[in-house]
């Protein structure tokens, strides 16, 4: 894949379409966003490095939808207090919008077991991110801003990672999966 | 207090629009580049290939450009960047709030190892399995929805009993 981007960019050939589709490209660009994000709406209240956050702004909108309906009074971040945060809405949008798009949207059935599986697995994940305080792109984000606890933050889920790679690989030799 | 481009006097109005166009472009680009942070150390230590992990460490440099950049157009924005320079070894608030430092520590070793595992198990990291779930999979819908009952186990259950036990 290397050798392709390299012989894509010096054919002249990195359009927009194609530069989306690299990781690299990608990533430079939401960290990019998330720094322009923090210096439109830190004055709302922050916290800082809050660009972006797939746990947290998931935890703020849905928190304040709770909280508008059942008079509780669940925790959201200070930039969510007055004004809601849609970026879950958003994320959500775009990528449907875009599988449409390249007609790459297709429903996937799973099987009912399983179905439970991934709902304990999202609710387990929401809690260890927010224990974190930050999804493995606010860990980044935090990290470039020059919070090394994040730094540890990010380390652990290379563990975490490490540790699923060698079940995953013990599972496929013994055949299952 | 912080200012930031736009005044706390609209931010009622303009963080819902900012943060959908935000997520709007995110979710778009996911789609199309496969972006996955815990799927890019997944496929560096399982294959060696590096494509997704440069997604991740290309997210903190270009976090870390964009930080630099705008700091010094509006410094107001960035009340303690660099962090480390001007608050040393602590965390940037987040939940849980008011613990000691090492409690921190202990909570990002545990949050992040736990996340790492079941996201390589399950496939994907929040944000690949919200990109998944639209895209038309319905495990990771089943995710998603997981995500959304979370956020409100841990508020409910979770931070009361992390502020009991943590100094």
């Amino acid at each position: 894949m290397k050798e392709n981007i390299v012989e894509i960019v010096n054919k002249g050939k990195l359009g927009f379409s194609k530069g989306i589709k690299i990781p690299a490209v990608v990533g430079l660009s939401i960290g990019f966003l998330a720094a322009f994000v923090q210096a439109l709406i830190i004055s709302a209240g922050g916290p800082e490095a809050y660009g972006f956050c797939v746990a947290c702004h998931t935890r703020d909108f849905t928190n304040a939808i709770v909280n508008a309906f059942t008079g509780q009074s669940l925790g959201i971040a200070p930039v969510a207090g007055t004004a809601i945060s849609l970026t879950f809405i958003g994320v959500i949008l775009g990528g449907y919008l875009s599988a449409k798009k390249y007609k790459e949207f297709k429903v996937k059935k799973g099987k009912p077991l399983m179905y439970i599986i991934y709902l304990i697995g999202g609710i387990a994940v929401m809690n260890f991110s927010l224990l974190l305080g930050a999804c493995p792109y606010r860990a980044a984000l935090r990290f470039a801003y020059g919070d090394m606890i994040a730094l540890i933050g990010i380390v652990s889920i290379a563990g975490g990672v490490a540790v699923g790679v060698v079940l995953l690989k013990y599972y496929m030799n013994k055949g299952g999966i | 207090m912080a200012d930031g481009f736009i005044i706390a006097a609209s931010a009622t109005l303009m963080v819902p629009i900012i943060t959908l166009v935000l997520g709007l472009i995110i979710g778009y680009l996911a789609q199309r580049s496969g972006f996955c942070s815990i799927g890019g150390m997944r496929d560096l230590m399982m294959f060696k290939h590096t494509r997704l992990f440069f997604g991740y460490l290309t997210l903190i440099g270009g976090a870390l450009i964009g930080y630099t950049i705008f700091w010094l157009i509006i410094p107001s924005a960035f009340p303690n960047f660099y962090w480390a320079g001007t608050q040393g070894f602590t965390a940037i608030p987040g939940a849980p709030s008011g613990l000691m430092v090492g409690s921190y520590i202990i909570l990002a070793v545990i949050g992040g190892f736990g996340m790492g595992l079941i996201g390589v198990l399950l496939g994907g990291c929040p944000l690949r399995q919200i990109v998944m779930s639209s895209e038309g999979g319905r495990n990771s819908l089943f995710f998603v929805i997981g995500l959304i009952f979370g956020a409100i186990v841990f508020h409910a259950f979770t931070m009361g009993l992390v502020q009991a036990i943590m100094p």
